[in-house]
């Protein structure tokens, strides 16, 4: 009995001991370091998407959201933001302060917005014309109808600007009153190691899709980070740098959690992008179908903006710079934007630089 | 902890290897466009693809025989979780719907809505 009481005794002590050894080392961090003061302990506390949305329309693995206006008077066109299907849409709503969409709402825009779910083995057949025709046009006659308005500005987002495009060059009578892109292809040449690997007789692509079905994220994270393969360690060496400001620590976490945050590729689109797109360079040839129509960008008449990083590695500038020649638009206009991919919707340049200028080319056309 | 403008030699590193990281990536970017790489990953690929299926059967196999599940069939629950939540989402779209009808059928006070009537500021000449 005793014995026992003296192994309780020494346990609780133990654990006081240990208690007392974690709060030691809790305090003397975060009196040293002092960004992670504020690290969070769990993804959730990161807070990303935080604007408040309601989901109108579902179907297949398009999710459109409608946001909250945040103003009693808003500008008569709606915005529809269209995200890769293989980006989360959280990119474009990171924080408070960090977001896009926010920032939108405030200037007086209603906002819509296409956040693609991740694909399942039965949307394995789920195409470029399922993604670009179907759903991209389910989704603009959807915030007709829930705008009450009969147009709509674009705003479409890396492969989201692509499908944006295809689907403006197919239906030139649709909605679309003014179409925004960021950082978008249209030149697979452009895209040169996927490009390389792609014309390599070893590199069965119809093998990997019809093993696979849906392709995993694991492999478009890891085709992504070979295209600049130190990228992630400097981001690993700058954060260590910067370690004691507490809103570059936050928002590095942000962004590193939307970066690996992908989501899978439907096979069938898989094979069109990597195939035909980049491969076969279809749609700079006008050969790439959609539903049976031509593919021919100089259809596009609306007025037409193109937002590009100088720094792009994902879309470098190679694979995008033939797009505003390409858009049969007379209103139209590049920005070229020092930064990234990620950064040019969310980093700092994009806050205090782009959205500025994006919100006003919107603006003048949205009454 | 070091100040920015303290002579930390590895804070030195770090940052020279940050400003060369670009050039080493793409180093490495001209290497993997190599025919070669591209043979040897197009093999691998292939090699991969071809002992995930003959691993994935026997070790489902072996899994069984333990009683315990395969991940197979832990990606088929997540797929029907996932499904269940776009059955969810369609639900919701439903009741939005609804309740926009029941609203414009009743005498309750209708949701304010913003109005549709903003102009673009005028650019000063």
């Amino acid at each position: 009995m005793s014995a026992n009481a003296e192994h309780v005794e020494g346990d609780i002590s133990q654990k006081a001991i240990d208690a007392r050894v974690t709060e030691v080392i809790k305090k003397a961090i975060q009196r040293n370091i002092p960004g992670l003061a504020s690290l969070p302990e769990t993804e959730a506390q990161l807070e990303v998407g935080t604007s408040d949305k309601e989901l109108i329309y579902s179907q297949d693995t398009a999710r459109l959201y409608h946001y909250t206006p945040l103003v009693d008077e808003i500008y008569r066109v709606p915005i529809l933001l269209v995200m890769s299907p293989l980006a989360r849409g959280y990119i474009m709503d990171l924080a408070k302060g960090q977001s896009l969409v926010e920032y939108f709402l405030k200037a007086g825009h209603d906002v819509y917005m296409i956040d693609w779910a991740a694909p399942q083995k039965k949307h394995k057949d789920l195409s470029l014309s399922s993604y670009a025709c179907d759903m991209l046009g389910d989704c603009i006659d959807k915030v007709v109808a829930d705008s009450g308005e009969p147009d709509v500005s674009l705003v479409g987002y890396c492969m989201g600007g692509l499908l944006s495009v295809c689907y403006q060059a197919t239906h030139p009578d649709s909605p679309v009153k003014n179409l925004a892109c960021f950082t978008t292809p249209v030149n697979g040449d452009g895209m040169v190691l996927y490009k390389k690997w792609l014309t390599s007789k070893s590199f069965d692509m119809d093998r990997l899709v019809d093993e696979l079905g849906v392709i995993p994220t694991e492999i478009i994270n890891m085709s992504m980070q070979a295209l600049r393969p130190l990228h992630k360690n400097a981001n690993q060496l700058k954060l260590l740098n910067n370690v004691d400001n507490d809103e570059f620590v936050k928002a590095h976490l942000r962004f590193e959690r939307w970066a690996v945050d992908q989501l899978p590729f439907p096979g069938a689109l898989a094979k069109e992008f990597m195939i035909d797109f980049v491969r076969d360079n279809k749609l700079i040839k006008k050969e790439l179908e959609l539903n049976g129509t031509i593919v021919d960008l100089s259809n596009i008449t609306v007025p037409f903006l193109h937002v590009a990083a100088s720094f792009d590695h994902i879309v470098p500038e190679a694979s995008s710079k033939d797009l505003i020649g390409m858009v049969g638009s007379e209103d139209k206009k590049e920005i070229i934007v020092r930064g990234g991919h990620v950064s040019l919707v969310a980093g700092g340049n994009a806050i205090y630089r782009l959205w500025p200028q994006l919100d006003q080319w919107i603006s003048e056309r949205a009454d | 902890m070091a100040g920015k403008d303290d002579l930390d030699p590895m804070r030195m590193m770090r940052e020279w290897f940050v400003k060369s990281e670009q050039m080493y990536s793409e180093a490495m970017t001209e290497v993997m466009g190599d025919e070669r790489f591209s043979k040897t990953t197009g093999r691998y690929m292939q090699e991969t693809l071809h002992m995930q299926k003959m691993f994935g059967e026997a070790m489902g196999q072996y899994l069984a025989n333990l009683n315990l599940p395969s991940r197979a069939e832990v990606v088929e629950i997540k797929e029907r979780v996932t499904s269940i939540e776009a059955t969810l989402d369609s639900i919701l779209v439903e009741m939005r719907a609804l309740r926009a009808q029941s609203a414009s059928g009743t005498s309750a006070a209708p949701k304010k809505n913003p109005v549709r009537t903003k102009k673009a500021p005028v650019k000063d000449a």
